[in-house]
Formats: C-alpha cells, structure tokens, sequence
C-alpha cells in the first residue's frame, strides 16, 4: 500500500519520524512535492476562507496526493507533550479532511489519534494499536518500527542541534535557487521566529529564508535550540502558555533577548493564526523591554514578493545601521 | 382624450452604488426601467429615478397597482414610497432570476459594492452566499483596475474577449492585484491579456468567496452592473466550463424581483399604499437620535415630510416602529366616519 | 477593593449578587455601546477575536469608572479564550493603568486555587460560606437563563411587537430583588408569570430555528447587533445551544439547553470526532440535534478568525447535506454592519419558509415567500 504524507504542517516538524515508522510497517510511502501555486490555490479553492494559509495549503497537499496514494497520512495530533495542546486546527485536521473528501475524490485517511496531553507515555500505545487496526503489525513488530522511528527523529533533532535547518535535512527542500552565502562586510545575526511549517515552506513564506541568505544574514531559528531549553525558557509567564507552537515561539524570544544572541528578530504570523495573534502581544512586548528590533509580518496567501523583499531589506538595513551606531557608541566610551 | 388606465407594478431597489427603478405589466413585462447612481443620496435617487421614470412613460396613463422596495436603503425607500412589500435583496434577485428562467438553478450577481451567488431548486432558493466585505469580490475591483490602466470599463469586455490567454494577477486583495497587474505592464504583457486576466482574478475570488461547497449548476444566470462586462461572463464560462446566461435587463433585476413581489401580493386597485409619483416633489427630512429607553441607547432613524415625522426606526425593541403603527390605525379611524 | 469584570450578557445581573453576597464592591463596567468596542479595537492585537476587544473596551471603561481589581474567567486551551487574561493583563498595563488582576480558572482544574481566589477577594471567606453563595448566586443565574429562555420562544408569538422585551424587563428587575433563597423561589415563579402574561397568537406559524455557536457571540447580544431579538420580532421561535449558567457549570449538563454536553459531542461524533476547543464540536452537535427534532434551519455565529467555530463551518456543509437542513454563517467583527447582517438573516427565512412551503405541499411550490409574515413590516 501507497500512503502519501502531506508536506504541511506536522510535516517539517516530524517527517523523520512518520516516514520511518510508516516505511518500517511495510508501507511505501510518498510525499506531495513542495508548495507550488497549484497546491496553494487547489488548497485556497476548497478550505473554508478564515482559516490560516497553511492549513489551507494542506488541503491543496492532500489533492496533489490524491491520484498517486491509496490512503492520506492525516494524524490527529492533539498534544505532544503533557498539559499541551498543538492547535485547534491540528485537532480538527482528520475531520476537516473528511468533511470534502467524498467531494474530492480523496483516498481514505489514515488518522492515529495521538495526545501525550494526559499521560506522555500513552503515545506508544496509541502508534501500536494504530498499526495493530490498520495494518495488522503485532505489538513487537510496532515496537521495533517505533524504534527506528524515534532514532531517525533524533538524527534530525541532532541535525538541527548542530545548526542546520530542516530545510538542509528533509528531502528536496532546499529551494531551487543558487545559495549565495554571506555578502561581504559584517553580518547580521537575525532571529527568524515563527511556525516551522511557515518559515521552511518557501512558497508560502515567497523565499524568506534564501532571501535573507542573500542579504547576508546570519539565520537564528528555534530549532537550533534544545527544546526543553526553549521550554524551560518560556516559563516567565503568570500562566503557562498551552500552545507548544507557541510555547517554543516564547521560549525562543526570551532566550534570544536574554542572552542577546540576535540583532533582532523577524516574526512571521499566518493571517488568522489564533495562537499567534495573541502572543504577538507578549512578544513585541519583550523584544520592546529588550530593545531588540523587531518586525513582524503577517502573510496569507495573497502576499506578494516584491513586498517582502522591501520590507527585510528595510529591517536588515536598519540594523545595519543600529550596529555602526552603537559600535561608535562603545569607541567613545 | 383620457386613455384607460394601464395596470402597472413599481419595483425599486435601492443599493449604496445604484438606484434602479422599474415598471411592470400584467404579465411581469419591463415597460420601462431606470438606472441611476445613488451618489449617497437615496432619498434624492429615488425622487429624481420617480422623476425620470415618468418622463419615460409618457402619456401612458399607469396605475400603479402595487409597490415593492429592495436593497441596503429598503427600509427608508419603503417608506417614503409606500412600499406594499419590502424585501431583502437577495430574495429580490432570486424572483427576478426565475422570472427570466423558470428552471434556473444558479445565479451569479456582481454589484458595486457588494455580490452574492443563490443556489436554487425547482423554482426555491436552497442556498446563498453574500460578499460585502471584500473590494476584490466586487464591481468596484474592476472599476479601480480599468482607471489605472487608463482603459474606460464600458470598453473594457471587448479588450477582455480579444485576449488568447489571461495574465494570471495573484491576490484576492484589490492592492496586491494592484501591484502585480503594475508587474505584468512592467513585464510587458499584452494590455488584453492582463484586462482578462483581472476578470478572472475577479471571477476567482468570487467563487472562493461564496462557491465553497455549493454546486454550481446550469442553468446560470448572471446578473448585476458588472454583467454587462462580456469579459466577466467569459471568464465565468471558462471557470464554472458552463453555459452563462446574461438577461437584457441584468442591470435592474433587483427591482424587477421586487416589482414581482409586488405583483404575487395580487392586491385590488386601490389597495396600494403608495404615496403616488407626487411624492418626488415633497421634502423629505432625516436625521438620528439615541433612544433612552433602556441601557442599549440604540441610534434611532427619524424621517420626517414637511415637518412631519414619518416613520422612525432602528431599535431592538421595536417601541419606536409600533408607536408609528399605532398611531397610523388611529388616524386610519379617525379618519373613516 | 472595587472589582470588576467584563460583560457578557446578562452575566453582570448574577456577578452583582455574587459580589455583594461576598461583600466586595462591584463596579459594574458601563453598557457596552459601540464606543466600547472602538476602545477595546483601538488597544487590541488586529487579528485577536472579537469577544476579547470587547472585553478590553469594558475594562478600560470599569478603570475609568473607578474599577481597581479586575476578574477575568481562564481556560486551559485550545482555544485563545484561556490566555485572554493574560494578554489583556499585559495590554492595559502597557497602557499606563494599575490595577490589581485575577484570573478564575475552572473549578475542574484545581479546587484549591479555585477556593484561593475567591477567598484572596475576600479575606477570611470559609470554604463553607464559599459554597453555599456560590450555590444561591448560582440558582439566580439559573432562574435569569430560564426567562431568557422563554423569552426567545414566546417572542416570535407576541401580539403587540415588543410586549416580551418589556415583560422580560419587569421580570428581570423582580428577580434582581430577590436575595434569599426563599425569595429567589419565589421571584423565579412570579417573573416567569410576568412573562407568561404576554399576550400572544397561539395560531401563528411561526419558523423554528436554532442558535449555535461561539459562546460569547451567543450570550451578549451587543456582539451580534440584537440578532435574537430581531428574529423573534420576525416572528422566529427560536433556541439557543449556549447559556451563562451551563456555560459556568462544572458538570455541563446543559440544564437550561436541554441536552448534556455529552449526547452533543456524541451527535457530532461522526463528523467531528474531538474537542477542538470552544464550542467547535457543540455547535457540529448541535445543528445534528436541531435538524433531528425538525427545526427548519439554523444559525451559526462567531467572531471573525475564530479556531473551533471555523472548523466546524469547514464541516458543516456535510452535515447540512447528511441531515437537510440549511444552516446560515455569519461571522462578527468590528468591521460588521447590521445592514448586511439583516439582509442575510431575512434571506435565509425566506429561504426557510420557502421549503416549508414545499414541504407543506408536496410539490414545488412557486418561489413566492411565505413570507408575508416574515416580511418586515413598516
């Protein structure tokens, strides 16, 4: 059997993982190629027009699927970790998918229902009894691929740990473009915050990263980070933060701020992003008290290139200019 | 000589952009129709589209039978005419399109400032959807573009339809086209392919707009300002790869659907509660007040006629609405012996 | 200590007595009026849902009016609703004001601190006191919810327009009176006659819908420009899957509504098989329900952006087929108007009462609207 994953959302956060335990049950399996404009505006065409640009993108990903798979990988991940939720939208995925399938002629879903939420090591039980209903795996053989599983998940956990980016690990991400290292001169450390299935979706976020590649920048993501340091590090709140998108959003800033590890920070938000257009408040708020830049950019799937390209440009001049000041300040004194 | 009266059923729909004004005969033919621009000022529109409407009828004696009244300013137009039934716009559409095509089963209609798509089954509306919202969705997205490119918008289907393959303008934002549709001139794409190109940009986010999960099936009418665009209704045929009916008098069907709602009210001479075509020379005065009657202070409309209060409404309650009732059943009896 | 805390409909009738039963001052926020959301608007993130500009708007008009504690309910997610406090902390005192702050969180989630934050509003409260005004505020709540209840059916049968608002007043204020439990008894059963006493056309046709959706869309009717009010001037019986007093309930069995939360989620089960936070999967469950007890239509309600309710508008329309029953969307922000509000909710009763028609007759009926009392009637 043919099971495609989508390459939206969870995709760039636990590919290593899915696709090892999937391949490890026996199942061939097969990924949507990168975001184009027929996947956004396929995506655009059936999902409802309030939701976020990405999970609108990953309606179009199932479609790119559709002819080419027996059955769609659509997880119902509810929590990856203990007191956490991911999104509203991650809950609701399977069910939303369901909703047009009929309509769209889609494969069937294949929907392990996953919540580490109540009790972390329920997580094992839930990927046994998945492949012992939709396969027929007895439990040591689930077990086994579970473990290749994790292993291949923290090669890529490591990967990032050393500073690559997932864009540098998940297969044929790199955008088709030439990768002009650092221009001359000083660089510019920037702290890219956002959601992984944003910032490395370049057809989504129209190139940033190779944008600010070419400008010189020197990228900070959250990823390179430890996650439980981001977590221990998003703890300053009166009232911890149950979004763990968001979570290691929080963790990410005040790590950066704290230990002035960038020169500022871009924050990218999906229009009608829930989480994020409430947190954007403790956020600017934190970069404000920190006195580290900050812009942030708000995209949906009607941005334009030419706008973006003003706009980092703008805000990496900026710092530019920030530094040489406050490189003369520290000659003076 | 005085000729036999002719019987006749007014419809008027009053929307922000344009004031349409129609009379129909028995059997629900146009025998004149108005269009004109609302310019803000629909009390105004009104009295001078009462104006012009007279002016194109003629000698013919009409007697107004019924009277129906639609769009944004309904309410307002409902009352100063006498409107014997006031009704939404998109059940106005919806009767006007049946009208045209018994059987039809889908109606797209683009206005100014707002747009909306009826679904029907066997002669019943079975589902809507209404842009008011988005520019992009809108007549005036095309307006905009048609300025821009220096292109008048009465010429702007016949550049459209001379187009071999659309420019494909991004963006469902009026600005973001904008933008782009700059690129494409930059880029030196042909003037007809990126007018074309702005129809179905224009036609596309119509039907994310409002198309999600509803079947989209023939017969299709097309109808409101932007239907006289052919551009549009190519763009809708190439999109929906269906047939696209564009009725004669698609500029003014709000007002024929109420003229028929009108009709379907099968009142008897003189039962009308019209005010007669007098009413354009009469002074018509409005205004707003907060109501304190309770903790809501909802803003209440005042019209007044030659200092007279005419009607007031707008509260949630609906005490101001039923004091004028009230009041108009005793003037009623006291004015029956 | 001057406490406040942000309306939700009829919310602040319980709040008061719920203060003074615990001897705290309550400042009362100023009617919601559309100047409020413009305040709340102007200071809240863009993109942040409607229900928390509105709350913004009510507790910089409570500081001004003299308010120096604020309450505000909690959540554990997913839906933003549990972190409103938290930001709403941050962006008043961005602003400048000092104020003391507290946030209730459910009962489910920790008895103890539950107790630790009545009792830090007033000092030496036993957990014993705690219970039994919680249990008498509470059972006022219940009787408030059940008149509003009432209302909504018996509006859409009044003979003279508006008697049902202006019963639902007088009950409101003998109600309101009533302190003692005794009392509160007896108000309940004197302000439901008042209600009952409205004159009424029991031979009137009228329309049965339902009411869904986010709970704060559906409990202050500021929010969604009086849109109960106006239906049951149009002559529309209607219900409603949200209330205060089942909203607050630990246990939510959703006495006022009628249906536990349970049998809900179980009628959503097919279409939407998980809580996604907010009302998503009650309001799936709900429309289920609605079309099952043969209501002829429904309408959904939510602030703009709003994470469960759009996923469950990205469901509804199977349902809508499975079930046949035509469901309406609307979607508030600060940008909507009434008039296109109005102009959709009187199409889609026309809608409704054209398939009624239909159905009455067994054969397709000419397009023409029942609707002559559905017509708005100058």
């Amino acid at each position: 059997m043919r099971v495609g994953i989508p390459r939206s959302l969870l995709y760039y956060k636990y590919l290593p993982f899915w696709k090892t335990f999937l391949a490890s049950v026996g199942l061939e399996v097969e990924t949507s190629p990168m975001t184009n404009r027929k996947i956004l505006a396929d995506g655009v065409k059936v999902a409802e027009n309030e939701l976020c640009v990405p999970v609108k993108a990953f309606y179009g990903h199932c479609l790119a699927l559709r002819d080419r798979v027996d059955a769609l990988f659509v997880p119902r991940v509810v929590s990856m970790e203990e007191r956490a939720y991911t999104c509203p939208k991650f809950l609701g995925l399977p069910d939303m998918i369901a909703a047009v399938a009929e309509r769209l002629g889609l494969p069937p879903l294949l929907t392990p229902h996953l919540n580490q939420r109540e009790k972390p090591s329920e997580f094992k039980w839930q990927l046994i009894n998945f492949a012992r209903d939709e396969f027929g795996i007895d439990r040591l053989d689930a077990v086994a691929a579970l473990e290749s599983a994790k292993l291949a998940q923290r090669q890529f956990q490591d990967g990032l740990a050393g500073g690559r980016t997932p864009l540098d690990l998940l297969p044929q991400s790199r955008l088709n473009r030439p990768r002009r290292r650092k221009a001359a001169g000083p660089s510019k450390r920037i702290g890219l915050l956002g959601h992984p299935y944003n910032i490395y979706d370049g057809y989504i976020t129209q190139n940033l990263i190779a944008r600010l590649e070419e400008i010189g920048a020197e990228l900070v993501v959250p990823e390179m980070t430890d996650h439980h340091a981001l977590m221990n590090a998003a703890t300053d709140v009166p009232k911890q933060l149950y979004w763990t998108y968001e979570k290691e959003i929080m963790g990410a800033i005040n790590l950066w701020t704290e230990k002035r590890q960038v020169d500022g920070v871009i924050y990218v938000l999906a229009f009608a992003c829930g989480p994020d257009s409430l947190i954007q408040v403790l956020i600017e708020h934190r970069a404000r008290t920190y006195n580290v830049p900050l812009m942030s950019l708000t995209i949906d799937e009607h941005s334009g290139e030419a706008g973006l390209v003003t706009r980092i440009e703008a805000f990496t001049d900026m710092l530019m200019r920030k530094r040489r000041e406050h490189g003369n300040v520290e000659a003076v004194a | 000589m005085e000729t036999s009266a002719i019987t006749g059923y007014l419809g008027i729909d009053v929307g922000s952009v344009s004031t349409n004004l129609v009379i129909l005969d028995e059997h629900a033919a146009v025998m004149a129709a108005i269009y004109r621009r609302t310019q803000g000022q629909p009390i105004r529109a009104v009295q001078e589209g009462m104006k012009e409407l007279l002016e194109l009828l003629e000698d013919r004696n009409i007697e107004v039978r019924a009277v129906g009244a639609t769009g944004s300013a309904r309410h307002l137009t409902g009352v100063i005419l006498g409107a014997d039934v006031v009704k939404n716009e998109i059940t106005a559409h919806a009767v006007a399109a049946s009208q045209v095509i018994p059987d039809v089963n889908t109606v797209l209609e683009i206005g100014g400032q707002d747009s909306k798509l009826i679904v029907l089954r066997d002669g019943i509306v079975t589902d809507f959807a209404m842009n008011s919202v988005c520019a992009a969705g809108t007549g005036s997205f095309l307006d905009h573009q048609s300025a821009r490119l220096g292109i008048p918008i009465e010429e702007f289907g016949s550049y459209a339809l001379k187009s071999e393959s659309p420019a494909h303008i991004a963006g469902r934002c009026s600005v973001f086209a904008e933008s782009d549709m700059i690129h494409k001139q930059q880029v030196g794409v042909a003037i007809e392919d990126i007018v074309y190109g702005l129809c179905h940009a224009l036609v596309r986010n119509y039907i994310n707009n409002l198309g999600k999960a509803k079947d989209l099936v023939e017969p299709v009418v097309f109808q409101g300002g932007v239907a006289a665009n052919a551009g549009m209704k190519r763009a809708f045929e190439d999109a929906l790869d269906l047939e696209v009916v564009v009725p004669i008098h698609h500029n003014v069907m709000g007002a024929i659907g109420s003229a028929i709602l009108a009709m379907e009210l099968e009142l008897m001479p003189g039962e009308s509660s019209f005010k007669g075509f007098d009413m354009s020379d009469l002074i018509y005065e409005t205004s707003t007040f907060g109501c304190n009657g309770c903790s809501n202070t909802c803003e209440i409309v005042r019209i007044k006629v030659e200092g007279k209060t005419l009607a007031r409404w707008g509260g949630r309650c609906g005490k101001w609405e039923a004091e004028d009732e009230a009041a108009a059943v005793r003037m009623k009896q006291a004015s029956t012996p | 200590m001057k406490i406040s805390a942000p309306h939700m409909g009829h919310l602040h009738l319980m709040l008061a007595d719920l203060f003074q039963r615990m001897g705290v001052e309550y400042v009362k926020p100023p009617p919601t009026t559309t100047k409020t959301l413009q305040i709340g608007a102007k200071v809240s993130p863009e993109f942040a849902c409607l229900p928390l500009k509105i709350n913004l708007g009510n507790f910089i008009e409570a500081l001004e009016a003299g308010a120096d504690s604020l309450v505000m309910a909690g959540g554990h997610g997913p839906c933003r609703f549990g972190y409103y406090g938290i930001v709403e902390d941050r962006i008043l005192r961005d602003l400048g004001y000092e104020f003391d702050f507290y946030m209730l969180e459910p009962f489910n989630d920790g008895a103890w601190k539950f107790y630790k934050l009545f009792e830090s509003l007033s000092p030496g409260l036993s957990i014993r006191s705690l219970w039994k005004i919680l249990k008498v505020s509470f059972s006022k709540g219940r009787a408030f919810d059940r008149l509003y209840k009432r209302a909504l059916q018996i509006r859409a049968c009044e003979i003279n327009r508006g008697d049902t608002s202006r019963a639902l007043k007088k009950a409101e204020a003998v109600l309101t009176a009533a302190y003692s439990p005794n009392e509160i008894e007896e108000a309940a059963a004197e302000s439901m006659a008042i209600l009952e006493a409205v004159e009424r056309d029991p031979d009137r046709q009228v329309l049965k819908v339902g009411i869904v959706g986010e709970f704060y869309l559906l409990l202050e009717p500021f929010s969604n420009f009086g849109l109960e009010e106006f239906l049951g001037h149009m002559g529309v019986y209607l219900e409603r899957s949200v209330w205060v007093t089942d909203w607050i309930a630990p246990n939510r069995n959703n006495i006022i509504y009628g249906y536990p939360k349970k049998l809900v989620k179980q009628k959503a089960a097919p279409y939407l098989n998980h809580n996604v936070g907010g009302e998503g999967q009650e309001t799936v469950g709900s429309v289920v329900l609605f079309a099952e007890r043969g209501f002829d239509g429904v309408i959904q309600l939510l602030p703009f952006g709003c994470m469960p309710e759009n996923i469950a508008t990205s469901i509804l329309p199977k349902v809508q087929q499975y079930h046949d029953i035509p469901v309406l969307t609307l979607a508030f922000d600060e940008q909507s108007g009434r008039a296109g509000v109005i102009t959709r909710v009187e199409a889609f009763l026309d809608l409704l009462s054209a398939r009624r028609m239909k159905r009455n007759a067994g054969v397709a009926a000419p397009l023409e609207p029942a609707a002559a009392a559905m017509s708005e009637r100058m």
